[in-house]
C-alpha cells in the first residue's frame, strides 16, 4: 500500500490537530467550570468599611515589595535558564552517565542555575518578612531548607528526563503524545502518595474541633477524611492549611500554627475550605489542568529541540529546561485564573458547609491583620502572582452569600 | 579448619591466590634523607615478626616510653612557641634538633604501642628502628603561614584524628577523638599476632602510613616545616609489592573538579541514592541466593556473581562522586571501564565452604576496620569540596586516600557478598592509579 500523497497528508494532518485542538478546549471548558453561581450578585464592597488607612497601607506597601520581589524572580528563573540553553552544553564533559544520565544531570545543573538565580530574591523576601514580623524563620534556617527542598525538584525532573528520553528512544518525533500521559500518571502517582511524605503530622489534639470537622467533612460529601496538624511553627510562622491526597489518601492538613492564632469559628471555616477543595475534587482537577497545559509546551518543546536532534540527545534538555520555564511564566496567568476559581468554589463550599459568613468575613480580615494580605492587589499581580482571590473578593462572597439566606446572622 | 587445603588469612591479609605462606619482608631500603619537597619521610625495615610475650604485654611495656614522650612533649611544645615568634620576628627557626629527635622517637614509641614494629624502641629516638622516621628542619619559613599555623593545621589535625594519632603531643599528651585507624588495625592486630607471631602485612602498613601522617601532622604543628600534610598513601615506600586480589581499583581522574557540580553534589546525588536503595534491595536477595549456591556448590553462580559484581562496581563509582574522588556523573548501570574510578572483579572462582558458611563472622574485623576508613573518607569528602570549590581541582593526596578507603570498601563488601573468598587488603598500596594530567583551567 503506497503513502496517501502530500495533500492527503496535510488535510489528514490540518484534521488532526482541529480534532485536537477542539479536545482540548471542550476539556478545558470542563474544568473550568464550578459550582459558584455564574449569576452571583458580587456587592462592591470598599476596604474601608473593614480596616483602617493605617492596616491598608501597611498591607500596600508590604505586598508591593514582595510582589516585584517574586516577578523578579520568576524572570530571573526565565534569564537564568535562557543563559543554561546556550551554555549548557558544555557540562556534558561533567558526565560519565550515558545518554538519559547526561539528560539527567544537565536538567538538574538547569534548575541548580535557577536556584542560584533565585537565591538572592528569595533571601530578600525573608528579610521583608522578617522587618515586618510576619516571618520569625533565620536566615540559616531559611538557606538550608531551601537548599535541601530543591532536591525534590531535582529528583522529579530526573524522572520526568527519564521517561521523556526514554520515549524518545521509541518514538523520536511523536514522543510528546505519550510523554503527556505517562507525566500525568507519575504526577497523580505522586498526589496520592504526598500525604505519606509530609513530615511531623499528628491528629487533632482538641476532640470538639475533631468532632466538629467530622461534621464538616460528613456535610461537604467526604466524610471520614482525616485532619493532620503539620508542625510548622519553626518554619517561619504564617498561617496555612492544605487540602492533599487522592481517593484513600485524601487528608486535610492544618498547620499549628493556624491553630494556634485563630479562633475556633475561623478554623472551622478554613476546614470547611479544604474539605471544599476535597468535596470537588480539586487536587485531581488541577492535575488535569496541569496535563491540559502540558499538551501544547510538549509539542513546542518537541518542535523547539529538533535542531538540536530532539529530546533523545542530552544536548537538547537545556534548551528544552528553558523553553518550558519560560512557557509556564507566560501561561502563569491562564494557571493563575484557574487556581483563583477552585479557591471560590471552595470558598463557597465552606459558605454553604459552616452558613457562617460572619466567621468567614473575620477570618479573612484576620488575614490582612496577621499575614499583611493587601486586600485587593493591582491587575498585573493579579495576572501574574494571585492564585487566590483578593481578601475583598473573598469578603464579597461571604456577604454574597448572607444576602442570599437572609435568616442567617 | 577449612576443606580447601587453604589457609584463613588473617584480617588485614591478602592472601596471594594459590599461596599460603606469607610475602618476604621487606628488603630494607638505604636510609637516606629525604628530598626538598619531602621534609617528613617514613622508612619501613620491619620483618612482620613479633614476640607473643611482648604483644601480649604491650600495653604496660611501653608506659615508661609515654612518660618520657610526655615530658619531651612539653619540651617541644615550648620549643614551638619560642620558634612560632623566632619565625614571625625574624623569618628562621632556632635551636637545635630537639623537634626532629622529638618526631622521630614519638614515630617509634607509636610503632611500638601500635603493633607497627617489634623491638622496644631506644629511648631518645635512636637510628635503625624498623619503622623509622627521617625529619628535616626546614629553618626558614614563611612568617605568614607561620602566624596562622595553628588555624592552618585545623584540617591536617582532623584528618590525623580520623587516623587515631593527630600527632600532637606537645604537653598535653594525645590528642585523638575516635577509635581511628592506629587504634584499629592495632586492635585486630594485637589478635593475630598473640596467636601467629606475625603482624600482617596490610595492618602494618596502614599503622606505618598512619604513623608517617601522624609524624607530618606534628611537624607542621611544631614548625618543623611549613610543607603542608601530604595524605597520599601511595608515597611511602612499603617494600615488596602487596598480594594480587581478585577485587583492584584503578583510577584514571585528571584531578579536576567542577565547581558547579561540586556545589550541588549532594543534590546531583540523589538519583542515584534512590537506585541505589531500589537496586540494593534486589542484590540482597542476589547475594542470599548466592550464599546458597556458593556453600552447596562451591562456586558462585555466574549470572548472581555478574549482577552483585555490577552492583558492587556501580556503588564504587557513586561513593566516588559523592566522596569527590572523581569529578563526572556516574551512570546507572555500573558498567565496567565507564567511569575514572573502576573496579575491576575477577571472574566467579572456586570459594572455602567453611569461609562461605562463615562469612558474616570472618567479616567483622574487617568491618571494624572499614568503618574507621571510612572516618576519614569522610573527612576527604568534607575537604575535598571546599578545594574543589573555591580551586577547581582536588588534592592528589586527599584523592589517592579516597580511592584506597573506597578499595578497601570494594573489597570487604565483595568478601562479604560472596564474589570472592580473599579476604580485603587493608595495606595502603594496591591501588592503580594512572599518572595525573595537568589540571586544565576551569569554568
Amino acid at each position: 500500500m503506497s503513502p496517501p500523497p502530500p495533500a492527503v497528508r496535510r488535510a489528514l494532518l490540518i484534521l488532526g490537530a482541529t480534532a485536537l485542538a477542539a479536545a482540548w478546549i471542550f476539556a478545558a471548558l470542563r474544568l473550568w467550570r464550578t459550582t459558584v453561581p455564574s449569576d452571583l450578585p458580587l456587592p462592591n464592597l470598599d476596604p474601608h468599611e473593614f480596616f483602617t488607612d493605617a492596616q491598608l497601607d501597611r498591607a500596600s506597601s508590604y505586598e508591593a515589595f514582595l510582589r516585584v520581589d517574586a516577578l523578579l524572580g520568576s524572570l530571573a528563573a526565565v534569564l537564568a535558564t535562557g543563559l543554561f540553553a546556550v551554555r549548557g552544553a558544555r557540562f556534558v564533559r561533567e558526565s560519565a552517565a550515558g545518554r538519559i544520565g547526561t539528560g539527567m544531570l544537565l536538567g538538574m545543573l538547569g534548575l541548580a542555575f535557577v536556584w542560584l538565580a533565585q537565591f538572592p530574591f528569595g533571601l530578600a523576601a525573608l528579610w521583608w518578612e522578617r522587618k515586618h514580623d510576619v516571618s520569625n524563620l533565620d536566615y540559616v534556617s531559611w538557606i538550608v531548607n531551601d537548599f535541601l527542598s530543591a532536591g525534590g525538584e531535582f529528583l522529579f525532573i530526573c524522572l520526568a528526563l527519564l521517561i521523556v528520553m526514554a520515549l524518545a528512544a521509541v518514538w523520536r518525533r511523536a514522543w510528546w503524545v505519550a510523554a503527556v500521559p505517562a507525566l500525568l500518571a507519575v504526577t497523580l502517582l505522586f498526589a496520592f502518595a504526598q500525604p505519606y511524605l509530609l513530615p511531623d503530622l499528628h491528629p487533632l489534639n482538641d476532640p470538639a474541633l475533631e468532632a466538629e470537622a467530622q461534621q464538616l467533612a460528613a456535610d461537604e460529601g467526604v466524610s471520614g477524611t482525616p485532619v493532620r496538624v503539620q508542625d510548622t511553627h519553626n518554619l517561619g510562622g504564617s498561617p496555612n492549611a492544605e487540602a492533599t491526597g487522592l481517593d484513600g489518601s485524601r487528608r486535610v492538613i492544618v498547620w499549628d500554627t493556624l491553630l494556634r492564632r485563630f479562633p475556633p469559628s475561623e478554623v472551622r471555616v478554613v476546614l470547611a475550605h479544604e474539605f471544599g477543595h476535597l468535596a470537588h475534587d480539586h487536587v485531581l482537577k488541577g492535575l488535569a489542568w496541569g496535563g491540559l497545559l502540558a499538551i501544547p509546551i510538549a509539542l513546542i518543546v518537541a518542535l523547539a529541540t529538533r535542531r538540536r536532534g530532539g529530546i533523545y540527545e542530552p544536548t537538547a534538555v537545556p534548551l528544552a529546561l528553558f523553553i518550558v520555564v519560560a512557557l509556564l511564566f507566560v501561561a502563569s496567568p491562564l494557571q493563575n485564573a484557574y487556581s483563583r476559581r477552585l479557591e471560590s468554589e471552595a470558598d463557597w463550599s465552606a459558605l454553604q458547609a459552616t452558613h457562617e459568613p460572619a466567621a468567614a468575613k473575620a477570618l479573612f480580615r484576620r488575614f490582612t491583620r496577621v499575614a499583611r494580605v493587601q486586600p485587593t492587589s493591582p491587575g498585573w499581580a493579579t495576572l501574574m502572582l494571585e492564585n487566590h482571590p483578593t481578601i475583598m473578593q473573598r469578603i464579597e462572597m461571604a456577604d454574597a452569600w448572607r444576602r442570599l439566606h437572609p435568616t442567617t446572622p | 579448619m577449612n576443606d580447601e587445603g587453604t589457609e584463613t588469612p588473617p584480617p588485614g591479609e591478602g592472601a596471594r591466590p594459590g599461596e599460603g605462606t606469607p610475602p618476604p619482608p621487606a628488603p630494607p631500603p638505604p636510609a637516606e634523607a629525604p628530598g626538598a619537597g619531602e621534609q617528613v619521610r617514613i622508612v619501613i625495615n620491619d620483618d612482620l615478626e613479633r614476640s607473643r610475650l611482648t604483644v601480649g604485654f604491650r600495653l604496660i611495656l611501653v608506659i615508661p616510653h609515654l612518660l618520657f614522650l610526655y615530658v619531651w612533649g612539653l619540651l617541644a611544645a615550648v620549643m614551638a612557641v619560642i620558634n612560632w615568634f623566632a619565625i614571625v620576628f625574624s623569618g628562621r627557626t632556632v635551636g637545635g634538633d630537639l623537634q626532629t629527635r622529638f618526631l622521630r622517637y614519638f614515630t617509634h614509641v607509636d610503632a611500638y604501642l601500635y603493633l607497627a614494629a617489634n623491638p622496644y624502641p631506644p629511648f631518645g629516638g635512636g637510628e635503625d628502628y624498623p619503622i623509622d622516621l627521617i625529619a628535616v628542619e626546614q629553618r626558614e619559613q614563611s612568617r605568614l603561614k607561620t602566624f596562622f599555623r595553628a588555624v592552618l593545621a585545623v584540617p591536617a589535625l582532623l584528618l590525623g584524628a580520623a587516623f587515631g594519632a593527630s600527632g600532637i603531643y606537645g604537653g598535653s599528651g594525645h590528642f585523638r577523638t575516635s577509635f581511628g585507624l592506629l587504634g584499629a588495625a592495632a586492635f585486630l592486630g594485637w589478635f593475630v599476632s598473640v596467636f601467629r607471631a606475625r603482624m600482617p602485612r596490610g595492618l602494618r602498613d596502614l599503622s606505618a602510613y598512619a604513623l608517617w601522617y601522624s609524624a607530618q601532622a606534628a611537624a607542621y604543628l611544631l614548625l618543623v616545616t611549613e610543607r603542608y600534610p601530604n595524605s597520599d598513601p601511595l608515597v611511602p615506600d612499603y617494600g615488596s609489592p602487596p598480594p594480587e586480589h581478585p577485587i583492584r581499583i584503578s583510577c584514571d581522574d585528571d584531578l579536576r573538579r567542577s565547581r558547579l557540580t561540586v556545589f550541588f553534589r549532594l543534590l546531583l546525588w540523589l538519583p542515584h541514592l534512590v537506585w541505589l536503595v531500589l537496586w540494593g534491595i534486589v542484590t540482597v536477595f542476589a547475594i542470599v541466593a548466592n550464599w546458597f549456591v556458593t556453600l552447596f556448590s562451591g562456586t558462585p553462580a555466574d549470572p548472581l556473581h555478574r549482577f552483585i559484581s555490577a552492583y558492587l562496581r556501580y556503588e564504587t563509582h557513586n561513593f566516588a562522586f559523592i566522596g569527590l574522588v572523581a569529578n563526572p556523573f556516574p551512570g546507572f548501570t555500573g558498567r565496567e571501564g565507564s567511569y575514572p574510578i573502576d573496579l575491576s572483579i575477577a571472574p566467579p572462582a572456586r570459594q572455602n565452604r567453611w569461609k562461605t558458611g562463615f562469612r558474616i563472622i570472618l567479616g567483622i574485623p574487617a568491618l571494624l576496620l572499614s568503618s574507621a576508613l571510612q572516618n576519614a573518607a569522610a573527612l576527604v569528602a568534607l575537604f575535598g569540596w571546599f578545594t574543589g570549590l573555591f580551586l577547581g581541582h582536588m588534592p592528589q593526596g586527599l584523592r589517592n586516600l579516597g580511592v584506597f578507603a573506597l578499595r578497601y570498601s570494594a573489597q570487604l563488601n565483595g568478601y562479604l557478598w560472596l564474589l570472592t573468598d580473599t579476604y580485603p587488603f587493608s595495606g595502603p598500596s594496591q591501588e592503580s592509579l594512572a599518572e595525573p594530567t595537568a589540571i586544565p583551567e576551569t569554568a
